[in-house]
């Protein structure tokens, strides 16, 4: 800075003024170059095919198996029906916020149709109220939305696609009974507290048991859906309950975590660990043994009957305001 | 808005021998650099699709813009000053949750709000005391406010969401003042005052002094501790408010909100130039910061591209615009 006292001073401002300048185009340039990238690679992935509609399907995340194999059959159904699908999730199953804006950015894009998959049953309404004023029309998947919620603003979807999860914690209930002979003491480790999805499995498996005295709940802990916390809190509830010797997990990814620390504490074929959704790595854990059922939904048969619904109602056909996708208990005897 | 007059001045006399007037106008051309990042960004979305430069798309965008820039107001003072505020993303939750929970009570909104802006500005005011009487690390202190006023979020909740609020509280996020969207013209009023406390008052010349010397002000006979409680206050209050805009669009307090807004808030300040080195930054590069991070999500979202692509791309947006500042800044030594 002392150095160049010899020359003009607007000089020496003008000098550096530019040195600046040049790399502050770099970044900008920069910019260009990733939103190039990225449209480049988007090419490859959806083809922008003029003519065709355009069905969205919004998912809570594409971070699960179950979501991607829902992805995977409302493909299928979008190639055979000759419409442009549109997959959108947020980076977290629970940010709505997120999704909130995938929604709205959606709407601007003129899609014909939504398909979602709340991630709050509640908060995404003011979202698809966005949507109802675009007269988009809604089929909601998997999760519902909220009844008052969605009457008090007005949002009608046209369809709900999923599977009851009421019956499907029933299901568990109901094998757990069967299994057991009526005399067991079960720890739970639930979803996210607040989701629709887990609380439903939660009443379904508790309103199974109830009839059963033998059958005691000693421990009920949520686990966020998530493998790492289902090791740790099904850890945490064997300490505090070494008598356990059943465990229900509202998912197979929290069971899967359960499974390991039933392995770290040396109690593998001990506890009989029953879960949620049939995932590949829980068959393999009920053919090895180590897991003695799961409920297996069919998130693909969801995502082809949600895009098959959007279709017909785009087209003005009328559709059944629910439609349900079976559930089923998988054993080591039903495994194929 | 005079970008950057602030920063000359604070900077001043770390640039010993450097002409004001030159400083001036090599920080503005700096500014002015992500102003273009920003306006080449958009120029491209409009080229790439046709969806994207229209009104409603553009409110569209800075509705959704501004719960990420008030959030990082705040944390543009704190990163002026040297620190570095993670507990913002919580603060937002749990004053979420004291909004939800005053309003679902029956409490008017004429002292919901106050509550609210209260609770964050508490929040921020035990982050900055237990930074300076305490004189902890900010990462530490902010860490640990992150898990309890999460932990307090939940706890107050039982972890469920509050919702279902008055039409009137609702306008907050969906009412718009001429066309354009609430939350937008909230935004532009806290950005106008933030910008005047951080360049017009004492205060502010303050934040770019603790940044740039913290001994040195302290020297210089500044209550360096009272004022960076004051900064972390600031960031507890701006969530706070982030929080208001938030509970009004969910149409729902969540406990479980706002997780990952400090990342969010610091890039948008970093991508704005401000230094994470402290002493050097303005609210005008935050606000264009959050703009671009705002239009990137839109545009991929817009253009259908993956979701996963899409965090490689603001990741490497990210890293590109600091590194890029970080050349700059050693041309500025050199």
């Amino acid at each position: 800075m002392h150095r160049s006292q010899m020359q003009p001073r607007s000089h020496e401002n003008t000098k550096k003024t530019l040195l600046f300048f040049v790399p502050s185009c770099l970044r900008g340039c920069m910019f260009v170059l990733l939103a190039a990238v990225s449209l480049s690679c988007n090419r490859g992935a959806t083809p922008t095919t003029a003519g065709k509609p355009t069905v969205a399907l919004v998912l809570k995340t594409l971070n699960h198996p179950f979501f991607v194999d829902m992805r995977r059959g409302a493909q299928e159904a979008a190639d055979r029906l000759g419409v442009n699908l549109q997959v959108q999730a947020a980076e977290r199953e629970i940010d709505v916020e997120k999704q909130m804006q995938i929604v709205e950015n959606l709407i601007q894009t003129g899609i014909q149709a939504l398909c979602i998959t709340p991630s709050g049953s509640r908060e995404i309404v003011s979202a698809l109220v966005k949507a109802k004023d675009a007269k988009v029309p809604i089929v909601v998947v998997d999760t519902r939305l909220d009844a008052k919620a969605a009457g008090d603003a007005g949002v009608r979807p046209a369809t709900f696609v999923g599977s009851d999860n009421y019956e499907g914690g029933k299901l568990a209930g109901e094998y757990l009974v069967k299994a057991s002979g009526g005399k067991a003491r079960v720890g739970i480790l639930e979803g996210i507290p607040g989701h629709e999805t887990g609380d439903s499995r939660l009443r379904g498996f508790r309103d199974a048991v109830k009839g059963s005295p033998g059958i005691s709940i000693v421990a009920s802990q949520p686990a966020n859906w998530e493998r790492d916390q289902g090791f740790n809190v099904f850890q945490n509830m064997l300490q505090a309950h070494s008598d356990i010797d059943s465990v229900f997990a509202c998912s197979d990814l929290m069971a899967l975590g359960a499974i390991e620390a039933i392995a770290a504490a040396g109690k593998t074929g001990k506890i009989r660990v029953i879960g949620f959704d049939a995932l590949d790595d829980a068959k393999k854990a009920i053919a090895a043994g180590t897991m003695a059922a799961s409920i297996a939904q069919f998130p693909a048969e969801m995502g082809r009957v949600a895009v098959e619904s959007a279709v017909k109602v785009m087209h003005g056909e009328t559709v059944p305001p629910e439609i349900g996708v079976k559930l089923e208990p998988i054993t080591k005897d039903t495994l194929k | 808005m005079t970008i950057g007059s602030a920063t000359t001045e604070a900077a001043a006399p770390r640039q010993a021998g450097a002409g004001a007037r030159s400083h001036a106008l090599l920080l503005s051309a700096r500014q002015f650099g992500t102003v273009i990042g920003l306006v080449v960004l958009c120029a491209t979305l409009w080229i790439l699709t046709p969806h994207f430069l229209t009104v409603s798309n553009l409110l569209n965008v800075a509705e959704q813009t501004s719960i990420n820039a008030v959030v990082a107001v705040g944390m543009t003072f704190v990163i002026v000053s040297a620190g570095i505020d993670l507990s913002v993303g919580s603060i937002v939750a749990l004053s979420g949750v004291v909004l939800g929970t005053t309003l679902q009570a029956g409490q008017p909104l004429a002292i919901a709000l106050p509550l609210t802006l209260v609770a964050g500005l508490a929040c921020g005011l035990a982050n900055g005391a237990l930074i300076s009487w305490g004189r902890l690390p900010p990462f530490i202190v902010t860490l640990g406010t992150m898990s309890i006023a999460r932990g307090a979020a939940l706890l107050v909740t039982e972890g469920r969401p509050i919702s279902g609020f008055e039409p009137s509280f609702r306008a907050l996020a969906t009412g718009r003042i001429g066309f354009v969207p609430a939350p937008v013209v909230g935004m532009a009023v806290i950005y106008l005052t933030a910008h005047f406390v951080l360049t017009r008052t004492t205060f502010g010349r303050y934040v770019y002094a603790i940044g740039g010397n913290e001994e040195a002000t302290r020297l210089s006979g500044v209550s360096v501790r009272f004022h960076k409680t004051m900064i972390y206050g600031v960031s507890g209050l701006t969530s706070a408010m982030a929080a208001v805009i938030l509970t009004a669009r969910l149409n729902s307090a969540q406990p479980i909100a706002g997780m990952m807004y400090e990342l969010d808030a610091i890039a948008a300040t970093v991508i704005g130039g401000t230094s994470l080195m402290g002493g050097d930054g303005t609210l005008a590069g935050t606000l264009v910061g959050a703009l671009i991070m705002g239009v990137l999500r839109n545009g991929l979202n817009l253009l259908g591209v993956s979701s996963f692509l899409q965090q490689i791309v603001i990741g490497a947006v990210i890293v590109v615009a600091v590194l890029l500042d970080t050349i700059l800044k050693r041309r500025d030594r050199a």
